[in-house]
């Protein structure tokens, strides 16, 4: 037995030992929860929304918005000023004298440059390469690497070795330098041209990926692949102590699914910011956990909150009891997609080809009944699909509301009568219409809404529907093949222009999944792009929405995304300041928030906060 | 003995291979793609193409031997000989995780393992004292009041999903007790409730195992005739019983401690653990082909090593046990 008790007593040798050289850091300033840890901090990879926001507090884009001013405006970030040629086509931005990296050395317009190639270049496989494309020969350029590309791959395996892959990326710099519309004029001058007039590129660039890298560290990580030719990254140059950062935070330390540590980059141009010191930011998958956290005293800012029992949280806010919750209004729609093409991936003929149908379907729901029985957190009912007044001097359509009346009457047109008197609706040759499929995602409210909408459906138009939940990687796969019938969806615009959303609906996009290709809404489209007029361009892009949400119904928006967070107000009713809570959150819908300019309040604020 | 261990050295490549071809049979067999992102903007598809094409994804006999190339470290043995400079810079190589871009498998699991390992050393740790000793109790004195309520705490451990009684832990001692703090890792009392919480099942296997040894023990012949040459009865239970008692507890350690350490699922998500067992669950959820087969492989080495660790223990501890 005295074994026994050797071998327990080194195991809780082991166990003491890995516990006391693993101790946590003191806690920070300003304690963020966010739900999964960060895919990527190279900012030319990012798409999802919290590594963006981390983006803004590490890296500096050459502009930023004003988030705290509801218009929303445009100010110097890591540039001090810009000229705009006089045709809008030649942007000149100057770059702060004093603006340096975290390790001490010049940001240039060169780690611009080089940062947006990157974004550009295919191999770096960047989900927003497209939002580069409004640079002169940036599109071309994207084009002509693939082809290069595929054109090395198919050389014998004997002319693929280093010095070829690496001869291509040198040709490849070349034919960059020579034919995109980007140059660094002097190393604080950066000169872009644009293909067309565009009004809304100053917006891109304050978006995070349009942030510099610092070039030496990547380079460092960067190799050639000699069987594709292809630039492959070793991402280890966005860990610390590699990372090297223009923002006004530095990364300390990342460790996986545990925390990120920001503290103050010491070199940044600005003495006010960053306003709190050092920021933990702590990745907890669930849902329930993350309230307690923060309800404990754990953070002071949970920064997407999706309980399930989030409109209780809200329903005691309304009553006084719960100020913690705040639902926001963001730059985003749930929807729900008609599959537009004219059959099915099985070969049935698709009644949603026809767009009476589809508008019949969209007039025949009741989104106000949706969003407060459903999902009840205060979304606001959407017949439109960009969020009214998310953009300054866009005006939006009314869209299609609920019309059982005008729903019935479109389906007879599209000639779906019940002609035997069973309820369903027969098509001329008496066919019944088909039962639809309502495809969802698992895991969410997708099933439940699913089944409201087929219950209006059934009840209004008299059609037969069966809601369909898959895991979100095989509804992803037949969102992609599209084979589906309607399928949920939602999107979130990037930037502050119409086209963030409308260029959904156009030919064969991307994230195009319904299939709707209409020339008369890509023609609308393309004028928008040549209208020199911001204000005439304007009016095009809320013709081709009203289009989009009055006629054809590609998709059928049900409400307008509200986002969660938690933190404290900064005030209690009576005026004085409540320690805790956050100072210089933003409420514009376009939801972006600079860690680096929210403040907690302190205990001892003005005397001693009680 | 050596023979023995040698044996199950040598068999232990053998069965990481079999392991690996059906994991990755299953693993490719999921539908979806891996390298699309489930919400929002997709890359242009030019970019989709070029990835699959990387990482083989368009041909799976390529990528099941490229894998294995790496995984073994050959890959890494020819890049040394050759002096490549595309070698990996690990031996053993466990690839890139899609999900989450910037990190390899390697690191994942060198970030997450140990800390499942701690945790699941405690909770066993705690499951033997809690098992050994209601056992011993209940076996002293059966069907009396005090085995019955090990009984039924024993049957609470086995049959309460973890994620129940993490959440009631949860409640009851930070939020209302304010004893601890939810979502905290890293300093050692924040290893206290997750332990526990994990520990209960396996202590009640334990109390259970060990209660019927133990009865089965204290009626045999040596044990009556120690008694009857007056030696007290701890000393009977603690000297003599306990020790024939302990060996069916001894060969459950094994794959118990093993999956102990590989983490679960819903103790890590509950208590935010930053350890393994979510890798499982989360990456056949996103198709991180190559997560799935390294922590996979990991689980099943540790499961054979600790089967012969306690093989080891079990001839230490007996010396009568020879083959």
């Amino acid at each position: 037995m005295q074994r026994v008790l050797i071998v327990f007593g080194l195991l809780i040798a082991l166990l003491g030992g890995v516990i006391w050289t693993d101790r946590p850091l003191p806690p920070a300033d300003l304690t963020l929860i966010i739900r999964l840890d960060y895919n990527t901090l190279d900012p030319q990879r990012m798409s999802y929304n919290h590594d963006i926001r981390l983006a803004y507090a590490i890296y500096e884009p050459l502009v930023r918005w004003d988030n705290l001013d509801p218009d929303f405006t445009i100010v110097p970030a890591a540039a001090e000023r810009w000229e705009v040629s006089d045709d809008y086509r030649t942007y000149t931005f100057h770059i702060r004298e004093n603006a340096t990296w975290s390790n001490g050395e010049p940001l240039t317009a060169h780690d611009y440059a080089y940062a947006w190639q990157r974004a550009v270049m295919p191999d770096t496989a960047a989900d927003y390469a497209t939002l580069f494309f409004h640079i002169e020969g940036a599109e071309d350029f994207f084009e002509w690497r693939t082809a290069q590309l595929e054109a090395y791959g198919d050389l014998p395996a004997s002319e693929r070795t280093r010095e070829a892959a690496i001869a291509l990326r040198e040709e490849a710099n070349a034919h960059f330098d020579a034919t995109v519309g980007l140059e660094a004029v002097s190393d604080k001058v950066l000169r872009v041209t644009l293909e067309r007039p565009t009004p809304f590129f100053l917006d891109l660039t304050c978006f995070a990926i349009y942030s510099p890298v610092h070039r030496d560290t990547v380079e460092r990580f960067v190799s050639v692949n000699a069987a594709t030719g292809a630039l492959q990254q070793d991402h280890g140059w966005t860990k610390p102590p590699n990372v090297v950062t223009n923002g006004p935070y530095r990364v300390e330390r990342w460790r996986f699914k545990r925390e990120m540590r920001l503290s103050a980059n010491p070199h940044y141009w600005s003495e006010e910011f960053p306003r709190e010191e050092t920021v933990s930011i702590l990745p907890i998958v669930d849902q329930n956990t993350g309230v307690l956290a923060f309800e404990t005293g754990l953070s002071q800012w949970h920064t997407d909150v999706t309980v399930d029992y989030i409109a209780d949280m809200i329903e005691k806010k309304q009553r006084g009891e719960y100020p913690a919750i705040q639902p926001m209004q963001a730059f985003g729609t749930y929807f729900w997609s008609f599959n537009c093409r004219e059959r099915f991936n099985d070969g049935r003929p698709n009644p949603f080809h026809d767009a009476r149908v589809r508008r019949a379907f969209a007039m025949s729901v009741d989104k106000d009944s949706i969003a407060t029985n459903i999902k009840r957190s205060g979304e606001e009912p959407a017949d439109v699909f960009i969020p009214p007044g998310s953009i300054a001097g866009f005006e939006s359509p009314r869209g299609l509301s609920f019309d059982p009346e005008r729903a019935r009457a479109e389906l007879e047109a599209a000639g779906w009568i019940d002609r035997n008197g069973d309820g369903v609706p027969e098509n001329a040759a008496g066919e019944p219409f088909p039962v639809i499929e309502l495809l969802g995602s698992t895991g969410s409210y997708h099933d439940d809404v699913g089944l409201a909408l087929g219950r209006k459906w059934e009840e209004t138009l008299g059609v037969r529907t069966k809601v369909v939940m898959k895991e979100t990687k095989v509804y992803r796969q037949d969102l992609k093949k599209k084979d589906f019938m309607m399928a949920r969806g939602g999107w979130f615009g990037d930037f502050g222009d119409p086209v963030t959303f409308l260029d959904l609906h156009k030919t064969g996009d991307g994230n195009n999944d319904r299939g709707y290709s209409d020339p008369a809404f890509d023609e609308m489209l393309e004028r928008a792009q040549r209208e020199t007029d911001p204000a005439k361009r304007m009016e095009i892009l809320a013709e081709a929405e009203r289009y989009t949400m009055e006629e054809t119904l590609p998709i059928l928006p049900i409400w307008h995304y509200n986002w969660f967070y938690m933190y404290h107000p900064p005030t209690n009713d009576n005026g004085t300041p409540n320690p805790g809570g956050l100072r210089y959150m933003s409420s514009h819908q376009r939801l972006v928030q600079y860690i680096w300019q929210v403040e907690v309040v302190r205990e001892d604020e003005n005397g001693g906060a009680s | 003995m050596i023979g023995l261990i040698v044996r199950r050295l040598v068999q232990l490549p053998m069965i990481l291979l079999v392991i690996y071809t059906i994991t990755f049979v299953l693993a490719w067999s999921l539908p979806g793609s891996a390298v699309i992102n489930d919400e929002g903007r997709q890359p242009p598809a030019a970019v989709l193409e070029a990835m699959e094409k990387q990482y083989n994804l368009d041909n799976p006999v390529l990528f099941y031997w490229e894998y294995l190339y790496g995984v073994t470290g050959l890959k890494w043995a020819a890049g040394a000989i050759t002096n490549d400079p595309d070698a990996p810079s690990v031996v053993f190589d466990f690839g890139p995780s899609f999900r989450f871009e910037d990190w390899t498998v390697n690191e994942l699991i060198g970030s997450s393992l140990p800390v499942s390992v701690a945790l699941g050393l405690s909770a066993i740790l705690i499951a033997l004292s809690i098992g050994l000793f209601a056992g011993v109790v209940g076996a002293v004195k059966p069907n009396s009041l005090v085995d019955l309520a090990t009984l039924a705490v024993a049957l609470v451990g086995i049959s309460l999903p973890s994620f129940v009684v993490g959440t009631v832990l949860l409640i009851l001692f930070p939020v209302w007790m304010g004893v601890g703090q939810v979502g905290s890792w890293g300093r050692p009392q924040d290893m206290v409730l997750p332990a526990l919480t994990l520990s209960l099942p396996f202590a009640a296997y334990i109390a259970r195992l060990t209660r019927i040894g133990m009865i089965e023990a204290l009626q045999s012949d040596y044990v009556r005739t120690a008694r009857a040459k007056g030696v007290s009865m701890g000393t009977v239970v603690w000297k003599h019983a306990l020790k024939n008692a302990f060996l069916p507890v001894l060969s459950y350690l094994g794959p118990a401690a093993a999956f102990a350490m590989t983490g679960s699922f819903v103790v890590e998500t509950v208590f935010r653990v930053p350890g393994i067992g979510q890798h499982f669950v989360d990456a056949v959820r996103n198709k991180d082909l190559f997560v799935i087969m390294g922590v996979t492989l990991i689980f099943a080495g540790m499961l054979v090593i600790f089967n012969l660790i306690v093989d080891v223990m079990y001839r230490w501890v007996d010396p009568r046990i020879e083959q």
